[in-house]
């Protein structure tokens, strides 16, 4: 053990005197060990120099920028600009089983971790579990962050079936097979502490939960099975059907603490994706939709029949109507750098009424480079819900630094 | 719909265990079933096929006029390269656009980066325009350097080597007739080789303009000289002022020709070739992109008949 010290401490004064900043160079029983030179011990989990960048992972930056006009039918008109995302992300393998990746955004207030996972690839050949916090495997564009969709905001009725964004803290098994020389199907069953969306929907005045501790069948949970093959030399077709179960959850009322629990949620969706490219990969012309089905107690309304003025008193009525929601799209890219296209969604709300609601865009997404974009929209939405329909000209500017990537399966 | 999902976890469980079974290990013989080979553009798959012979079978991914760049990947190449044996590529980040995420799902390790069945031909290449400096200022470059090797005259002989080497490592059985096939196409590329300088001999100082840097190799080993590029960085498309520039530059040094591939030949090369009057050459960057370009050899023998036909050289491929 002397010996061991002493061999410590020569090591250390040959290393410059800034780097003790960084930590101790002794290293004491119970504590980790960090290894001086480049044979890393057993039971060290640390890269062998912590002084080389050569493993550090790599990592990227996103900012994410709106300028929008909007024109509601009813109120005021104007111009809004907003960096709406800042993003950070790094991912690296961890070792020959396992590669991670985490994403940390901002909208400028608060810095939130969105996905922060590992892919664990060393259960067989075609097998991936993922476990962290990461977006749910629901369609083609759940997994995508907003600022990599084809239009500015996710489709509506993604937004008001699942939320703007859904990401769970949980487990998650893919798998997929080969069926013949041109059809690949692949599925994957995930398990999460919670899949409540970030936002409610806006026409649900209430707070939604889950109970923290809760037995596994009360866990939230996602299924999605995907096929996808070669439509000759030019085309692919990609079927697929999803959905996200929620066992269990509350409503509460926060004025009066009213609160509706033991409700469940669940929503399907079956989505169909075209895409055709020329023979030199420039063109393309891609078509897509998903059909969705909202099922179980998925509204509420409230009851204010007691003193009108005092919200107190007033009580929570569950609404539970399954209702459905569609969106689809074309869009046509005719270089590297210039795409066009349009895009539909369509839904029913659970309200007692069935209120519809329905937003259609029109974009043209421009790329300078790989790295930065620019993408002019013209969106209109119409709502039965009372004097919501607005119309919205929207300039979208993204730009990534460094190695971007997210743990995105098809 | 949980116990149904239950349901589902165990049948994937059981899965699990049936896939854990051990590879079969690397460089053990095959018995008697063909070499399962995944190459990335036909150029690669033409000399495999050439070697390997009747003990391939091969497919490619990338499609003839395809820019390389850009290559689509299909449900297809996921499932070939999860059976294959080898795996051929260029290398030098040419197919990094489909290449990892095909690898990485595939999940196929006997064609993993550093296995035997892992075939590239970056490997004792030595590759031009490495940049200095890595920066995305100088626009969609590639780190280790020009990628589009298979271009170079030269490049057959040093491709047969590697496929022969990687052929034996994966099946050592049949090493003696690789070798065979090997040496017989050499001869046959060293006919061809001694026609394509026969045809270029005229050409050093021949001064062309290239729509992107495929042609660099090419130019480079018989001494042309690429006097401007349409694109303004690799990757980048070109502005009004460069293409005003560019004209300039090509009237003052007198260009001899505008070589573009077939992906590439669109309305900037036209918009130049009009104010210029010089001629634009449509070339294949790869094999099977256009009529006799099938095999390599015959894919290069278009491209020298196509410039001796710019450079007002009379000759005869083939």
């Amino acid at each position: 053990m002397f010996l061991k010290r002493i061999s410590t401490a020569a090591a250390v004064a040959a290393i410059p005197s800034t780097v003790w900043a960084q930590a101790s160079a002794f290293q004491t029983p119970g504590m980790p060990t960090y290894p001086t030179g480049g044979q890393g011990p057993a039971g060290d989990i640390s890269q062998a120099n912590r002084f080389t960048a050569g493993f550090n992972p790599a990592f990227s930056f996103v900012i994410d920028a709106v300028a929008d006009y909007l024109s509601p039918d009813t109120g005021p008109s104007g111009w809004d600009m907003k960096v709406r995302t800042m993003e950070i992300m790094s991912q690296a393998w961890v070792d020959p089983n396992a590669w991670a990746y985490f994403v940390a955004a901002s909208d400028g207030e608060a810095l939130n971790v969105e996905e922060a996972a590992a892919h664990f690839v060393g259960l067989g050949e075609h097998t991936t579990l993922r476990a962290g916090r990461f977006f749910i495997d629901f369609g083609k564009q759940m997994q995508t962050h907003v600022h990599e969709l084809r239009t500015v905001e996710r489709p509506l009725v993604l937004r008001q079936y699942l939320g703007e964004e859904v990401k769970g803290d949980g487990v998650e098994l893919d798998q997929w097979y080969a069926i013949g020389d041109k059809t690949a199907l692949r599925w994957s069953v995930g398990a999460f502490a919670s899949l409540l969306p970030e936002e409610s929907p806006d026409f649900l005045p209430v707070t939604e939960s889950v109970a923290d501790r809760k037995s596994t069948g009360k866990f939230n949970y996602t299924a999605r099975v995907t096929g996808f093959t070669d439509v000759g030399e030019a085309g692919i077709f990609q079927l697929g059907a999803s959905a996200r179960v929620i066992p269990e959850y509350a409503f509460t009322y926060d004025p009066s603490g009213a609160t509706e629990g033991d409700l469940k949620n669940t929503v399907y969706g079956v989505d169909a994706t075209y895409g055709w490219t020329d023979e030199t990969g420039l063109r393309k012309w891609t078509f897509g939709g998903e059909f969705l089905v909202d099922t179980g107690d998925n509204g509420a309304t409230i009851d204010d029949s007691g003193t009108p003025t005092d919200p107190t008193d007033d009580t929570i009525g569950v609404v539970h109507r399954a209702v459905n929601g569609y969106f689809g799209w074309v869009d046509y890219q005719w270089s590297s750098f210039n795409s066009v296209g349009i895009q539909y969604s369509s839904l029913t709300l659970p309200d007692a009424d069935k209120s519809n609601e329905s937003e259609a865009a029109v974009y043209w997404s421009h790329s300078f480079s790989e790295f930065q974009r620019l993408r002019f929209e013209v969106s209109d939405h119409k709502s039965d819900v009372a004097d919501s329909d607005s119309t919205r000209l929207a300039l979208q500017y993204s730009l990534v630094l460094g190695a971007h990537g997210h743990g995105i399966n098809w | 719909m949980i116990h149904h999902i239950h349901g589902l976890l165990l049948l994937t469980l059981s899965s699990l265990g049936l896939s854990l079974r051990a590879p079969a290990s690397p460089g053990a013989p095959l018995t008697g079933d063909k070499l399962k080979v995944v190459c990335t553009i036909q150029d690669l798959a033409d000399i495999t096929k050439e070697i390997g012979g009747d003990r391939v079978d091969v497919t490619t991914i990338a499609r003839g006029k395809e820019n390389l760049h850009l290559v689509q990947a299909r449900p297809s190449h996921l499932i070939a390269l999860s059976r294959a044996d080898v795996f051929v590529q260029v290398g030098l980040s040419l197919e990094t656009g489909f290449v990892p995420g095909l690898l990485e799902g595939a999940r196929n390790p006997k064609i993993q980066p550093g296995k035997p069945g892992f075939i590239t031909m970056s490997e004792g290449w030595n590759p031009i325009q490495v940049p200095t400096s890595l920066s995305r200022q100088a626009g969609d470059v590639h780190p280790q350097g020009n990628p589009h090797l298979n271009l170079d005259p030269r490049a057959g002989r040093h491709v047969a080597e590697l496929v022969l080497a990687g052929l034996a490592a994966v099946d050592p059985g049949s090493k003696a007739e690789y070798e065979k096939r090997q040496a017989a196409y050499l001869e046959r590329l060293g006919q061809a080789a001694a026609r394509w300088a026969e045809m270029a001999k005229s050409w050093k100082g021949k001064k062309v303009v290239v729509y992107h840097m495929e042609y660099d190799y090419f130019t480079a080993a018989y001494g042309i000289e690429t006097i401007g590029k349409i694109e303004i960085k690799p990757g980048i498309p070109p502005t009004p002022n460069h293409v005003a520039e560019l004209i300039d530059t090509m009237r003052r040094e007198k260009a001899d020709a505008i070589l573009t591939a077939i992906w590439s030949n669109n309305s900037n090369v036209a918009q130049i070739a009009e104010e210029t009057h010089v001629k634009v050459v449509e070339l294949p960057n790869q094999c099977g992109g256009l009529p006799g370009t099938e095999t390599w050899i015959g894919m290069m023998d278009l491209v020298h008949q196509r410039l001796a036909d710019a450079f007002g050289v009379a000759a005869t491929a083939r």
